[in-house]
């Protein structure tokens, strides 16, 4: 029997520092393990528990440093800073959409919102009906979303986690007529700080930093920090390990090179670096789709200013959410205003007095992210070579797609209006606020498509997916639905780029489940896998 | 409604940005003066202002537009501590800039060289740096409202700099805002979460 003990705190990574400090590794140095993960966050780090826990010797690589819990500041600039990648300005080529994304040990699941959301059955009959994704029907994913569910203490917010924010979304709501419930979250008793963004610094976010990760840390699993994969090794169509660059954190500078060996590679960067990868490493790709069909789940934040002071940022940050147009429209609400840096996300800002006038009204704020979902048309590129080159997000809305963006943003307002606010403030690159409903339609018009819908709505992406899709043909999909890319046999992606169409709902419990899957097949599949008989 | 539309203030206001494109043909050459003089400025042994030397990763040039942006921006408040003597507004943002990736640090230092150099086709020949109180906060505001790239790149710059800023918790009073509150509350930490029963 094998004793496995969680350490009580933080998770035993090796960082930039102590290679630099270790003589014994040089420059360059070698590693070997029967399954290298790349990526640390809700995929990666799920994929190293199962794969661990299974006596596989795993070994994770993270680009982003390793920040424990203990460090947190709530300071949300000093998060975005140290552990948002690019210091939260990873934007699209027009440099006017924001996509979000943690880069850190725990990836995106350390700075969310804590939303986790069931995505309704249609949603996987119709990966089974379109892509032959047999496998991921509902029933089969049933057990999955249990598991998955339990480990992350998910659970319906209670009544004392909806705070005045969510409140008014509430009062507006029934107002409207409009369906509404309560969130559910991965939080296990929520401390009600509202800081959510910056970190949870008392560990009740189950993000894969106080989960997954020290569990699979437990079974074995060795972890390095600031390791930034630059390919994957092929041979003879085979996946054979991976090259990285160990660099320090805060100079950007390299401290050594790093090889290693594996006859498993499980890619698990999120649906914006996985495709990168694959792309540097020139990985053949038959159907032609690596790092196209980027969906974003777009989304902008009405702002509503009302009489009274709220302090909305009081609280749990996510209460509640309006789902009353999920199934019909694929849009979602979720009530949140979080640090006063949020603020500055909106297009009003104003110049001078204005401006400060303007923040000064925070505590009388309440907030709605408005999200739609898009018909997955942008793309991503890798351009130039493994270590200098430069990545390429292309996407900006469609037509259609920024229509649904101005209606969720007219349904945002209605509903503040609705519920006593006295003045919304649109999320327009424009200076657009409207103090009347009535006013509310004329001036959404001011906001045309113009160029490609460039710098029209402030819109955000925290659920990037689709870019290396799953399915049954390889002419028409990267990985097949073991998650192995259709052409290279040892190779698997573990992460939203798998999702075969965009998803009305926030991807993690998604990415988490598809994640268990996949390291479940691997297992089933470990004699054909691991040909040189090493695995345990 | 309150839309602000400043036409109403200033009838020929909003023309100041539009003749942008009747006088491109300007624009080359006063730039192209602009280009030279600082050149020969530089030539000549013109020094940088001392304060310039504080920054390790903005150029001076950049350093003069964006503390004029943030003093006009965020003036001096009642109860907000003053952006550029309290706050270190430019120090964060100078921290910011060296730990871009070298395709957006270029694209910013693009938008500086831009927003500092935009007004000389409506501003008699000023730059943004060089424009008075009034003038620069009146630059400011019509490019909000101007073109889908004037108010793209104004909004990417005054995000920028008012999210440096507003980042200082010495702020937050004014905003009755809590701030950190993990410690001040005793919360415990909770550690690892246990591992799941198999």
């Amino acid at each position: 029997m094998r004793n496995v003990n969680v350490p009580r705190d933080g998770v035993p990574v090796t960082q930039a520092k102590d290679v630099a400090a270790d003589p014994s590794l040089g420059k360059k140095f070698r590693l070997r393990a029967d399954v290298v993960i790349v990526g640390s966050g809700g995929g990666g780090s799920v994929a190293a528990y199962e794969l661990a826990k299974a006596g596989l010797d795993v070994l994770v690589l993270e680009s982003g440093r390793y920040y424990p819990s203990s460090r947190f500041t709530e300071h949300l600039g000093d998060s975005m800073q140290l552990i948002w990648r690019d210091q939260a300005g990873q934007v699209n080529t027009s440099a006017d959409v924001v996509f979000a994304e943690g880069q850190c040990m725990g990836g995106s699941t350390v700075i969310g919102g804590c939303v986790m959301q069931h995505p309704p059955d249609w949603v996987f009959q119709r990966w089974v009906d379109n892509h032959g994704l047999a496998d991921l029907a509902p029933e089969k994913l049933a057990p999955y979303f249990n598991q998955v569910g339990q480990e992350q203490q998910v659970h319906v917010n209670e009544s004392h986690e909806i705070n005045a924010c969510a409140h008014k979304v509430i009062q507006g709501c029934e107002r409207m007529g409009f369906s509404w419930q309560p969130v559910t979250r991965n939080v296990k008793r929520c401390a009600l700080t509202g800081h959510c963004l910056a970190g949870c610094p008392s560990d009740r976010k189950m993000s894969a930093l106080v989960t997954h990760l020290p569990w699979a840390s437990a079974y074995g699993a060795r972890m390095f920090a600031d390791t930034q994969v630059t390919q994957v090794r092929t041979r003879s169509g085979r996946a054979t390990g991976v090259d990285a660059v160990v660099m320090d954190p805060d100079s950007g500078s390299e401290v050594a090179r790093m090889a290693v060996d594996a006859e498993v590679v499980v890619v698990a960067g999120g649906a914006i670096q996985t495709p990168m990868l694959l792309q540097r490493s020139q990985i053949s790709d038959p159907s032609g789709q690596l790092g196209k069909n980027l969906a974003v789940q777009p989304f902008t934040q009405a702002l509503a200013e009302f009489p009274e002071d709220l302090h909305a940022f009081r609280g749990a940050l996510v209460g509640v959410q309006v789902d009353e147009f999920f199934d019909t429209d694929g849009y979602f609400f979720y009530s949140g205003l979080a640090e006063p840096e949020q603020m500055l996300a909106q297009g009003y800002l104003g110049a001078g007095q204005d401006h400060i006038d303007f923040m000064k009204k925070y505590k009388r704020m309440a907030a709605l992210n408005a999200f739609s979902i898009d018909e997955g048309n942008g793309e991503v590129q890798w351009e130039g070579d493994a270590v200098n080159g430069s990545k390429k997000i292309k996407w900006n809305p469609g037509r259609s797609e920024f229509e649904n963006v101005k209606r969720t943003a007219a349904l945002a307002a209605r509903i503040f209006f609705s519920a006593g606010a006295s003045r919304v403030y649109l999320p327009t690159y424009q200076h657009l606020a409207v103090d009347s409903v009535f006013d509310l339609d004329q001036t959404l018009d001011q906001v045309d498509y113009g160029l490609n819908g460039m710098y029209t709505f402030r819109m955000n992406s925290f659920s990037a997916q689709g870019t290396c899709r799953m399915g049954l043909d390889k002419y028409a999909a990267v990985v097949d639905p073991d998650g192995e890319c259709h052409e290279t046999k040892g190779l698997f992606v573990a992460d939203g780029s798998l999702f075969p169409e965009p998803m009305p709902a926030p991807p993690q419990w998604t990415v988490q489940v598809v994640a268990k899957h996949i390291a479940n097949r691997i297992l089933e599949r470990r004699d054909g896998l691991f040909i040189q008989g090493n695995s345990a | 409604m309150r839309q602000q539309d400043f036409s109403d203030r200033h009838p020929s206001f909003m023309a100041g940005l539009e003749p942008l494109s009747r006088r491109g043909f300007l624009r080359g050459s006063v730039l192209a003066g602009a280009a030279l003089s600082a050149g020969c400025a530089r030539l000549l042994g013109r020094k940088e202002a001392p304060e310039a030397l504080e920054y390790e990763h903005l150029e001076p040039n950049e350093v003069r537009t964006l503390r004029r942006l943030t003093e006009v921006l965020i003036p001096a408040s009642e109860g907000l501590p003053s952006s550029i003597e309290e706050v270190p507004t430019l120090g964060n943002i100078d921290s910011m800039a060296g730990k871009m990736p070298p395709q957006t640090r270029e694209l910013f230092g693009l938008a500086l060289w831009v927003f500092e150099r935009r007004p000389m086709v409506s501003f008699s020949f000023t730059r943004f740096s060089n424009l008075d109180d009034d003038d620069a906060l009146e630059y400011i505001r019509s490019m909000q409202q101007a073109s889908f790239f004037e108010r793209g790149l104004t909004t990417t710059l005054k995000t920028v700099v008012t999210l440096n800023y507003w980042r200082d918790e010495r702020t937050w009073p004014a905003l009755d805002y809590w701030g950190p509150v993990t410690e001040k509350w005793g919360v415990t930490r909770l550690g690892n979460a246990p591992l799941p029963r198999a």
